[in-house]
């Protein structure tokens, strides 16, 4: 019998390890050529490891002294505390609301009834289908006639109030929840706000915390938008500094020691928020898997 | 298409007569109260451009001079442009690709760690490649196929397989951004899947291996038909996210070589910002809009999206 | 609800700085991040002397640069002043986007004799001046100083290298002698596997549109031009010297192995291959001179060789627009003529970048990189009228491009004959105008 479960389990765990592998080695890849000399980052590539590793280009990103000397295509230094803070305050107004509005609509598509309900909620997913090339620019013309040309107001409008992905995303799992505790919540007179805040969206925290953690990367990468509207650099967000170090000119190539430097600063944040929230996640799971 | 479970949810309210649509009306204002602002959001930064984007599609608008009111034109070229539906043609390709490997990896992957592996760590490290974004993973990945100096043939020499072209060849160009793509997103899936799993009742699964089920058989019995709701949306958002692919062939193959990754976004993105035909873009744009919508359609009814097996 | 999306927005808002023009900010963008701090150094300067103008300098990389560039115009926020390119000329030009300077020019008795020939003419349209030239560009052959030295060839050995479709000349002969297999074997012994190449002789980047590194000094020398005469609307892609100068460049790759094919070249570029050992020798642009001489201190630069009409370089260069739409147009009128002033161009000659457009800049810049250890007369050499021709500037550029790029790879994958290709590219841009 133990024999007989053990095999499985053992192609199992080979399968996660060969999935965890495929994972992580081209952001080793990325994190090994941080630590290589501008110089040698093609001579190396082929490898996996970097005999004489230098911390320098992480220095040289940040602006500090550095043994590395940056490459003649390397973009100007990072502020990277205030890309950090920019970073920081874009992606927690932008979670924020998101996960709270669409939240709120997710919920009325699942549970409450009122004309023209689905309809609605199909236009919502629709609004994914419309290529976003098309939309940037009447939403700048507007951000720009509002006057919140190079302020977070202006970076996080066109999102805050729906993702129509986590509005989609919750209501399906709104829909999948038995109801009895809501209905009976409503019988004991509770108002439809409280009965969403207090039972229903409670009891979705695995999917709100991975929702979250979703949202909070991808808001961390967003680029476009953030750069047609926050250059400045008291609202410039980390992405965007980042994308000093991509193309520089037309030809020719980027400063991947530096840019790789940057990237690997830049995602610290977000795996601390992850291992952070990772835990948060376990812990809600446990105790409502306990109840 | 009627959402069955939410209409049970009002069967404790129906009472008789006035009271009963005092009640209702009050339900359906608070209904327009809970989406009211995710509709201003929707109405100001996703309908009204598209509304937009129709009117410009009517038009010759360059971008710098005042727009022309030229009718269906744009639409008539769009019929005969033999590129724009090869470029349709590519991006089906993509998405054929794409999609099934990365939801059954990305499934696999759920089912796994929900059985064998619930640590974070695992999470952390399936998720990993979403942190970097698409540009970057684009990047990242053409050092590593590179033909001559990268290290996958490197690899594939080692192991005595003759090096690849990669990005570099027409035939393995398309193939190559998928597989790009799919290493980025597999882990955002599986954790889609894994929250899904997750909210699967265990007991359910308690009572089945009671009753002598093997895994397979809770796998198709229980997993699939409970995860079903979950699926539809994984499906319907990655397949029209799929046939927007642009960010990594922005940045690897630029649509190339000889036109074999030129996907119908890349194509609108060409016309709209390097040679200036806002016009044209806009009501490719629009075409493409209307086709994604059908093909959503599709799938809903196909995956019979609104009912779920649970309630 | 209302009122939360309300706070939300309005506590963003606090957080947004509230912004305070000064009288005359003139808002100056460019792409090139290695020249920012020297053209940084300028506006002090200018700064230092017109106390009323402030000069506010945006970088971007270039693959954003233009789509910004596009949004500006749109929404009436474009720079007042921004580094233009050939490229993009002909459409902001016909769609009054960028000023036209001659009456500008004429009051201001702006002195346009100092620059070198071809670079004003290349702004220039029907008499109208739509930017005043920075810089110029020419192309060279870039060698790596040690493979050279291993083949037993000496850097004179590349000085008056020769070539023609046919057999490619001496050029093809060296690239011939400096390409190595594993076995260490050279491109022209006997023995030679062309299956397993250690160095490649020659490495190109992927064909370019304007084939400016990798092919248009070639098919030039051989008397091709993509057209007739500036501003034309006739390409002459279908002309058979093109395409015998292509098949010689596909076949170096295809059938002689002393070049990697396009499928093995990947899309890093040629400087990839150079730092990586993988070839002897390429083509370069003036502009990465800087970073040859810092990632690859062995890379010396030889001319171009001479083809059946001698040698030909596109002669390109940016130059410096003033937006339509600008508020302070006197006060961008102001800066970019500093730009082109002897004090600003000094500026940018000693900093060894890249060369200035005025011709009494050339010995400075040319010293400059000589303290830095670098020789660039192969790019001086060739900056002559005989030894030039203009970019193609015509309307729809990159849509000319788009087809012509498609039209190259298919030559270089050799999916069909050269003539057939490329006649077909030409019915369909010839069919644009």
């Amino acid at each position: 019998m133990s024999t007989k479960l053990n095999l499985p389990k053992l192609f199992g765990y080979a399968g996660l390890a060969v999935f965890g592998i495929i994972s992580l080695l081209p952001i080793w890849m990325a994190l090994k050529t941080a630590i290589t000399m501008p110089t040698d980052v093609f001579s190396t590539a082929n490898s996996l490891w970097v005999n004489n590793p230098v911390f320098g280009n992480f220095l040289r990103v940040l602006g500090l002294p550095s043994d590395v000397p940056p490459p003649a295509n390397s973009g100007s230094p990072i502020n990277f505390m205030i890309a950090l803070r920019n970073s920081v305050i874009y992606t927690g107004l932008l979670v924020t609301g998101q996960l709270f509005f669409s939240s709120l609509a997710a919920y009325a598509f699942a549970r409450l009834r009122f004309p023209g309900r689905d309809a609605i909620f199909y236009s919502f997913i629709a609004a994914t289908m419309i290529p976003s090339i098309v939309l940037f620019i009447p939403n700048f013309i507007l951000i720009r006639q509002l006057g919140l040309l190079n302020s977070f107001a202006g970076m996080v409008a066109p999102n805050i109030l729906m993702l129509p992905f986590a509005v989609f995303f919750l209501r399906q799992f709104f829909l999948s929840t038995p109801k009895e505790l809501e209905e009976a919540a409503r019988l004991d007179g509770l108002s439809w706000f409280k009965v969403y805040w207090h039972i229903a969206l409670p009891l979705q925290r695995g999917p709100l915390a991975t929702l979250a953690i979703l949202l909070s990367i991808q808001a961390w990468n967003d680029f476009f938008w953030p750069f047609l509207v926050g250059q400045k650099e008291n609202v410039q967000v980390m992405a965007v500094a980042l994308a000093n170090y991509q193309s520089q000119t037309g030809q020719g190539q980027p400063d991947w020691t530096g840019l790789m430097a940057a990237v690997m600063l830049s995602i610290i944040p977000v795996l601390i928020l992850l291992v952070f929230f990772g835990r948060r996640i376990v812990e809600s799971l446990q105790t409502s898997g306990m109840k | 298409m009627t959402g069955r479970s939410a209409d049970k949810s009002v069967n404790a309210d129906k009472g008789s007569g006035l009271f009963g649509n005092r009640l209702r009306r009050k339900e359906a204002l608070t209904g327009y109260l809970f989406i009211l602002p995710a509709l201003i959001g929707l109405i100001a930064f996703f309908a009204f451009p598209t509304i937009r984007a129709a009117q410009i599609s009517l038009t010759n608008w360059n971008l710098m001079r005042p727009a022309h009111w030229i009718g269906f034109d744009n639409y008539g070229k769009l019929w005969a442009d033999g590129k724009f539906w090869d470029s349709m043609q590519i991006t089906l390709l993509y998405v054929i690709y794409n999609i099934p490997l990365q939801t059954a990896l990305g499934l696999i992957i759920a089912v796994l760690a929900d059985r064998l592996a619930k640590s974070v760590l695992f999470r952390a490290v399936i998720i990993a490649p979403y942190l970097i974004s698409n540009v970057v993973a684009g990047l990242v990945w053409l050092l590593m196929l590179d033909p001559l100096i990268g290290l996958t043939n490197a690899f594939l020499t080692g192991i005595g397989i003759p090096p690849q072209s990669f990005l570099s060849s027409p035939d393995q160009a398309l193939i190559s951004v998928a597989g790009i793509s799919i290493w980025r997103h597999v882990g955002f899936t599986a954790l889609l899947f894994y929250a899904g799993l997750q909210s699967i009742p265990r007991d359910l699964y308690e009572a089945a291996r009671l009753d002598g089920a093997s895994e397979s058989a809770m796998f198709r019995m229980i997993t699939l038909p409970l995860l079903r709701p979950v699926m539809v949306f994984v499906l319907v958002t990655s397949v029209v996210g799929s046939f927007q692919v642009f960010d990594v062939i922005a940045v690897t193959t630029q649509g190339g070589p000889a036109n074999s990754t030129r996907a119908v976004l890349w194509y609108i993105y060409e016309n709209a910002f390097q040679f200036s035909r806002m016009g044209y873009a806009s009501a490719m744009s629009m075409v493409l809009f209307v086709f994604l919508i059908l093909v959503t359609l599709l799938q809903m009814r196909l995956l019979r999206a609104d009912s779920s097996d649970l309630g | 609800m209302k009122t939360l999306t309300h706070y939300l927005l309005v506590s963003a808002a606090v957080l947004a700085p509230t912004t305070v023009f000064a009288q005359d900010t003139v808002r100056y963008w460019m792409w090139d991040g290695q020249q920012a701090p020297v053209y940084q150094q300028c506006a002090n300067d200018f700064e230092a002397m017109n106390s009323d103008i402030h000069i506010e300098i945006t970088q971007t990389g270039w693959d954003q640069y233009w789509t910004n560039l596009t949004t500006s115009f749109i929404s009436g926020d474009a720079p007042d002043v921004f580094v233009n390119h050939l490229m993009r000329l002909p459409e902001f030009a016909a769609n009054q986007m960028i000023e036209d300077l001659t009456p500008l020019l004429a009051k201001a008795s702006y002195d346009t004799s100092g620059y070198l020939p071809g670079l004003l003419e290349n702004w220039s349209k029907d008499g109208a001046v739509y930017g005043l030239p920075k810089d110029w560009a020419t192309v060279a052959v870039a060698y790596d100083r040690d493979k050279l030295k291993a083949a037993g060839l000496a850097p004179s050995d590349l000085a008056d290298m020769t070539w023609n479709p046919e057999n490619g000349g001496s050029f093809q002969k060296i690239i011939a002698h400096l390409t190595v297999d594993t076995n260490g074997k050279r491109g022209d012994e006997e023995g030679f596997d062309p299956n397993s190449v250690a160095t490649f002789g020659l490495v190109l980047n992927p064909l370019s549109p304007q084939g400016e590194t990798e092919w248009a000094y070639l098919a030039a020398s051989t008397g091709w031009r993509f057209i007739d005469e500036p501003w034309s609307t006739h390409y002459n892609f279908d002309d058979p010297r093109l395409a015998k100068s292509l098949t010689w460049i596909r076949d170096l790759a295809r059938v002689h192995h002393l070049m990697p094919t396009v499928e093995q070249t990947g899309r890093l570029g040629a400087e990839t291959l150079m730092f990586s050992d993988k070839g002897a020798m390429t083509v370069t642009g003036s502009w990465l001179v800087g970073l040859y001489h810092q990632s690859k201190p062995s890379v010396a630069f030889a001319p171009i060789p001479a083809g059946p009409e001698g040698r030909k370089t596109m002669f390109n260069g940016l130059a410096d627009s003033i937006w339509t739409g600008s508020p302070v147009k006197d006060a961008a009128w102001k800066w970019v003529q500093y730009l082109g002033s002897d004090a600003c161009q000094a500026t940018v000659a000693k900093a060894g970048v890249v060369f200035p457009a005025q011709q009494d800049q050339i010995e400075t810049t040319v010293k400059a990189f000589e303290e830095k250890g670098v020789d660039v007369s192969a790019f001086t050499k060739v900056a002559t009228s005989e030894t030039t021709f203009a970019p193609p500037i015509t309307d729809y550029g990159n849509e000319i491009s788009s087809i012509v790029k498609a039209a190259l790879e298919k030559v270089m994958l050799g999916q069909q004959k050269p003539e057939e290709i490329l006649t077909n590219a030409n019915e369909e841009v010839n069919s644009l105008f």
